[in-house]
């Protein structure tokens, strides 16, 4: 593919996902606004359709925080897009100056704001090299930082995880109704059991990051648990804003990796409503295709 | 629950009169304010300093706007919403003894502002989390800002609003929580579901 096509598809990308929410999302919130039966959360439910049509139609942000942005590139063996760092952070750069995205991004110990929205480590991009991949897959996702005041991690073990793994949904649980209105329901949770902490953390993100929030899982026994945890976590009756209601949960999403016999790992991450991403595969051959 | 329309100064009668479920409106001036705004708040009072803004019977939004730069040096609004609360729960009592009659965010607060609001007489108000282009509607002007070298999100914001909202009372000042009656009932459904062991 030639590189600058590659590149201004990865810019237009970016920007779109700054300006707009991923459609799955906005469907499953509509979804939840017509079974909902709470009158504050139908007022809730009411601004956030309206906000999104507020921000098409004035060109303004949908949210005022722009999260923290993370990427997930995948390439082969003679595709390498060395661009990619640099071409994320023009375009990040330039809409924080447009007033899509507010400046930010902060050291983490004197809290000086960069003001670009960029900085040491930001953007994050995960990269992954897979041989033989005709094609470069770019997926980027600003997440919230209120969702990630929700967020739980547990080393637990064969012991905790219980019969029929009911320790494990009892954790879950739990931390979905301690987090309650902080990560702006109706959320989203991504959930990564494996590895160590490192790599359990890393796969709650990437799943609900990357996965549209409408899909199936194609791993049975993980796909049967999303659905299970997402109508248990919504009959907790904690509403859209935390405030009562039906829906507070509109996916969950989980990955797998195996682990010491030891050890279960388990890594909880929350994902507001305002599920600003896009993703594009880049194909060698020229075309480009729309992931996300 | 009923719907009420204030203005700043709120006094402390009117902000007794609201209860959980609630839903209000607010005109006059909104302070932004953060976690840095908040430590910058207690330090001066700490030391005894004047506090930039005055603060007997204000709202005080959790929040931190967009908000661009005219050539002239003013700012103008783009947008802005709440944020999470619960980062300023260890400030509940001096907010209430300065004169806050509303705290403004998203998600609720905790214990200390529960006993606290019920001290001074101030509530919780909940705004719609993530509607920023929304709730940007409900600001006329942005007055000034106040200490911007913390960062744009971390100034304090003073905004001219006209029916900014609506909000929900989340927490009155007669103990009542909305979050608190969720988190119990929520405790005991998880225990049926997924018993401990």
């Amino acid at each position: 593919m030639d590189e600058k096509i590659a590149r201004q598809a990865v810019y237009d990308a970016v920007i779109r996902a700054v300006t707009e929410i991923s459609e799955d999302v906005k469907g499953l919130l509509e979804e939840a606004r017509a079974r909902e039966t709470n009158p504050t959360a139908q007022s809730m439910e009411d601004s956030m359709l309206e906000n999104l049509e507020i921000a098409k139609r004035l060109d303004k942000a949908v949210c005022q925080s722009p999260g923290y942005p993370t990427t997930w590139v995948s390439f082969g063996d003679d595709n390498f897009p060395a661009y990619m760092k640099e071409v994320i952070s023009e375009a990040v750069g330039e809409a924080t100056r447009k007033g899509y995205l507010r400046p930010s991004i902060v050291d983490p110990l004197t809290r000086v704001n960069s003001g670009n929205n960029t900085g040491r480590g930001v953007p994050n991009i995960e990269y992954e090299y897979n041989p033989g991949q005709q094609y470069v897959d770019f997926i980027i996702s600003f997440k919230g930082c209120g969702a990630e005041l929700g967020n739980a991690m547990q080393i637990m073990t064969p012991a905790k995880l219980g019969k029929d793994l009911v320790g494990l949904k009892r954790f879950i649980l739990e931390t979905a109704l301690n987090a309650g209105g902080k990560p702006c329901p109706p959320f989203g949770i991504g959930i990564g059991i494996g590895g160590q902490m490192d790599i359990a953390a890393k796969m709650s993100r990437k799943a609900i990051s990357t996965r549209r929030w409408d899909d199936e899982n194609p791993d049975p026994q993980l796909n049967e648990l999303e659905k299970e945890l997402k109508d248990a976590i919504n009959s907790l009756k904690i509403g859209a804003a935390g405030t009562g209601g039906d829906t507070v949960c509109l996916a969950v999403k989980m990955d797998r990796a195996h682990t010491h016999t030891a050890i279960a790992p388990v890594a909880i991450n929350f994902h507001c409503w305002v599920a600003r991403r896009a993703g594009i595969r880049l194909w060698n051959d020229g075309r480009i295709e729309k992931l996300l | 629950m009923a719907t009420y329309k204030l203005t700043t100064p709120i006094s402390e009668e009117d902000a007794r009169k609201l209860k959980v479920g609630d839903v209000v409106y607010i005109s006059g001036h909104i302070f932004t304010s953060r976690d840095m705004a908040h430590l910058k708040l207690r330090e001066l009072l700490e030391k005894g300093e004047p506090l930039p803004k005055d603060f007997q019977g204000a709202a005080v939004f959790h929040a931190g706007p967009v908000a661009l730069k005219n050539e002239d040096g003013s700012w103008r609004l783009n947008v802005i919403g709440p944020t999470t609360s619960i980062r300023m729960e260890p400030h509940a009592d001096w907010i209430g003894r300065i004169g806050v009659k509303a705290i403004l965010g998203k998600g609720g607060m905790a214990e200390d502002t529960l006993r606290c609001a019920e001290k001074y007489g101030y509530v919780y108000l909940q705004a719609a989390p993530g509607c920023a282009a929304k709730l940007a509607g409900g600001v006329d002007r942005i007055v000034d800002v106040t200490w911007f070298e913390l960062g744009m999100p971390e100034a304090l914001w003073d905004l001219e609003c006209t029916e900014f909202g609506p909000l929900v009372v989340g927490m009155d000042s007669h103990g009542g929580s909305i979050y608190k009656d969720i988190k119990e009932a929520g405790q005991k459904k998880i225990d049926e579901m997924y018993p401990a062991f």
